[in-house]
């Protein structure tokens, strides 16, 4: 007993230092993350559309990206490569920068590194969609990159208004991982939309740059000449031509975003929520026009067998003729980034759950609009009924009956 | 001679032991555990950067920040500067185990202990100092994981200084017949040990998780994590079963505890992984889950997934103290 009693201060050192060095070696050290990471499955989509290499366009646009938008720590908003007011005062400078970086609060309960401390485990660093716990959850989170939204107020090609970013921050998107931020303060709020316009921004132009990189600029295995090399975006010749091109996709994507506001769906005056019109809208949601039940089932009971993917999934696979159930197929993009092709499925209307928001004009504009990126499709509406559209009291009609089958439960 | 015969024969060592130091142990234990939930509240609420200096708070020494400002200012303020307050109460209580055991403990293994109490709780005073002078996530990450460490040492501390531990070797003198518990009972006491710290490495791997971890890593250490609990919780009815056969209280019971213990950690799990990213699609079955909203730094939720944190550490305490337990009996037989 005794020389196990002595022994005992001798064995304790390695349990102490144990954990400590069982944590280094599972996670390494905590280096800050310095650079976005690249959009690797995007070029991958590229050189297989267009039948061309993308390795030395990927790498220039990475370069011209850090030299307009900065890095996760220090980010920037090129402002002085922007042409509309609208598009410079798009975001504030000073939200980025407290979106960004490490995570903090000071005695004042302002909160600094909002991106990292609320999105990045879901949205990854670039808003790619593909954070750490990403592979886990159904819905995948958004990838930001596409510049394309859900849950929005604006019509479907139309990007969402900062109201709309708002709003699904505050309520969140039940029965998915995407949280109601509500205890968050309206402030910390406006910053984190500011960051997720910003790497939506970002990625959509690194996006559209990579194909202009190869399509218009003449990038190959080899760089184009000078005048159109993207290395200029990083330098002081704003009079080449890669500068101009790349102003002009600048200039595109902004201004959609400045445009949202004039692109929400207008939504008539509600008609009256009776038995004939939830009857009429029982009539529509089976009819030929709205067809609703060619994805939704009799009565929304979601019971179809569908084999359909988000547009998300089909860039990397239907979009480049690539099956997304052909594993060795999609491996080059898992490989780069990519989340595992995913079925989506229509919602099931009889729980009564409504990811994008259930009152009644949230509805409205989701039939008349479907929902972007995903095979809901729109619906054209006229001032007459007619053959191929509804009217706007029947789209009303419908939206009475929907919301029926879920107030039935 | 009957067993109480032999017993009031015989001098009781307990009677000699340092009530003291005993009870300071216990103070430690009690101390120890608020102190880990509110470290994991400081976590949950991502509040370990709400005072940027250490070991002093805005400018302030530790002791002597206003109180108004402390109770009244933002609650992350109020939780990260009333985990070091604690902290320091614990490093306190752990100095006087200290002298305790110096001034009335025979048992030099038992001193020693105490003097390991207090560097393990320096040392995670220091290291929660390292993570916020450096602002650094794996910092943050290994205080998380050394403070079950030092409660588990307290609860060791509490057990090999209580009266039972003593009056286990008064019973085991006057039997005269216990035989020590085996090779298997012992390694099936070990395991539970390790396993249940790889479950705290993994969930502070899950917790503080890096920006750029892969989703395969996150997804494969989500994988193990549920899989060890599992395993771990299998393996305690058969501990239970095994340390039951030698009619000790001591050891069945918190064996015992064990498997209450592990199957209420896994149900917090699964509400921990809820709170933070929804319903799973494994429990789409139940039908309540459809439509399940997950809220940001909701009170309910935030006290679930620290709950987590906290059974995970008295998971381990309870499994060292059946191990300490095993050994004490495997010695006391031996010695018989």
């Amino acid at each position: 007993m005794k020389s196990t009693v002595d022994a005992t201060p001798f064995f304790s050192l390695p349990i102490l230092a144990a954990p400590i060095l069982v944590a280094f070696l599972l996670c390494g050290c905590d280096a800050p993350v310095e650079h976005y990471p690249p959009n690797e499955v995007y070029s991958l989509v590229v050189s297989a559309k267009l039948d061309a290499p993308t390795e030395l366009a990927a790498e220039d646009t990475t370069a011209a990206l850090e030299a307009w938008f900065g890095t996760p720590i220090e980010p920037r908003w090129p402002v002085e490569q922007m042409s509309r007011d609208g598009a410079k005062t798009l975001v504030s400078l000073e939200n980025l920068q407290r979106a960004a970086g490490p995570v903090y609060s000071d005695q004042s309960n302002r909160h600094f590194g909002l991106f990292n401390e609320h999105c990045v485990t879901c949205h990854g660093v670039s808003g790619g969609g593909s954070g750490p716990a990403s592979l886990l959850q159904n819905p995948y989170p958004r990838d930001f990159r596409a510049g394309v939204y859900k849950w929005k107020s604006t019509e479907r090609g139309a990007k969402p208004t900062r109201e709309d970013l708002l709003a699904i921050l505050r309520h969140g998107a039940p029965g998915t991982a995407m949280p109601s931020f509500r205890q968050v303060s309206e402030d910390d709020l406006e910053a984190l939309v500011d960051y997720v316009i910003y790497l939506s921004v970002r990625g959509e132009f690194e996006r559209r740059l990579l194909t202009e990189a190869v399509v218009e600029l003449g990038y190959e295995e080899t760089r184009p000449d000078d005048d159109a090399s993207l290395l200029t975006l990083a330098g002081f010749d704003q009079d080449a031509f890669a500068v101009e091109v790349a102003r002009d996709t600048l200039d595109r994507i902004t201004g959609q975003w400045v445009d949202a506001d004039q692109a929400v769906i207008p939504v008539p005056e509600e008609t009256p929520a009776g038995d004939a019109s939830i009857e009429r809208g029982d009539a529509l949601f089976h009819g030929r026009i709205a067809n609703c039940a060619g994805c939704h089932g009799k009565q929304g009971s979601g019971d179809l067998v569908t084999f359909d993917f988000d547009d998300w999934t089909k860039e990397f696979t239907e979009g480049i003729a690539v099956t997304p159930t052909d594993r060795e197929a999609v491996r080059p993009f898992r490989k780069a980034g990519a989340l595992r092709p995913r079925q989506i499925h229509p919602r099931k209307l009889t729980e009564g759950v409504y990811r994008g928001g259930g009152d009644p004009e949230t509805l409205y504009r989701r039939i008349v609009a479907g929902i972007a990126g995903t095979p809901m499709a729109g619906i054209m509406v006229s001032g007459e009924p007619s053959a191929t559209g509804l009217t706007g009291d029947q789209v009303w009609d419908i939206v009475h009956y929907v919301k029926s089958l879920g107030e039935a439960k | 001679m009957s067993e109480n015969e032999t017993n009031e024969a015989t001098p009781n060592p307990a009677d000699e032991r340092s009530k003291l130091l005993h009870r300071l142990a216990v103070l430690s234990v009690c101390l120890v555990w608020p102190l880990i939930w509110v470290g994991g509240l400081v976590t949950t609420y991502d509040a370990g950067m709400a005072v940027p200096d250490w070991p002093g708070t805005y400018g302030y020494n530790l002791f002597l920040y206003p109180l108004s400002t402390w109770i009244y200012g933002p609650f992350d303020l109020f939780i990260e500067h009333g985990h070091r307050l604690l902290g320091a109460v614990v490093g306190l209580v752990a100095i006087a185990m200290v002298v305790a055991a110096l001034r009335r403990e025979d048992r030099r293994w038992v001193l020693w202990l105490t003097v390991v109490i207090l560097v393990a709780v320096i040392s995670q005073g220091a290291l929660g100092g390292v993570r916020v002078l450096l602002s650094d996530r794996t910092t943050a990450m290994i205080h998380g994981c050394f403070g079950p460490v030092v409660f588990a040492l307290c609860c060791v501390a509490a057990s090999v200084t209580s009266r039972r531990w003593w009056d286990r070797r008064r019973a085991a003198n006057a039997t005269q017949s216990a035989k020590p518990l085996g090779g298997v009972v012992l390694a099936m006491a070990t395991l539970p040990v390790l396993l249940s710290y790889l479950q705290l490495v993994l969930g502070a791997q899950l917790r503080h998780v890096q920006p750029l971890t892969t989703p395969g890593t996150f997804t494969l250490i989500v994988a193990v994590h549920i899989v060890t609990a599992f395993g771990l919780w299998l393996l305690t009815p058969v501990l239970f079963v095994l340390v039951r056969r030698c009619g000790d209280l001591t050891l069945s019971r918190p064996a015992g505890w064990l498997i209450w213990f592990v199957g209420f950690q896994i149900l917090l799990g699964t509400g921990t992984w809820i709170v933070n990213y929804g319903w799973p699609s494994v429990l789409e079955f139940l039908p309540f889950g459809e439509g399940f909203l997950v809220r940001s730094k909701g009170f309910l939720d935030s006290i679930i997934v620290t709950a987590h944190v906290a059974v995970g550490s008295l998971i381990l305490a309870t499994s060292a103290v059946v191990l300490v337990q095993v050994l004490r009996q495997r010695t006391l037989a031996t010695h018989v």
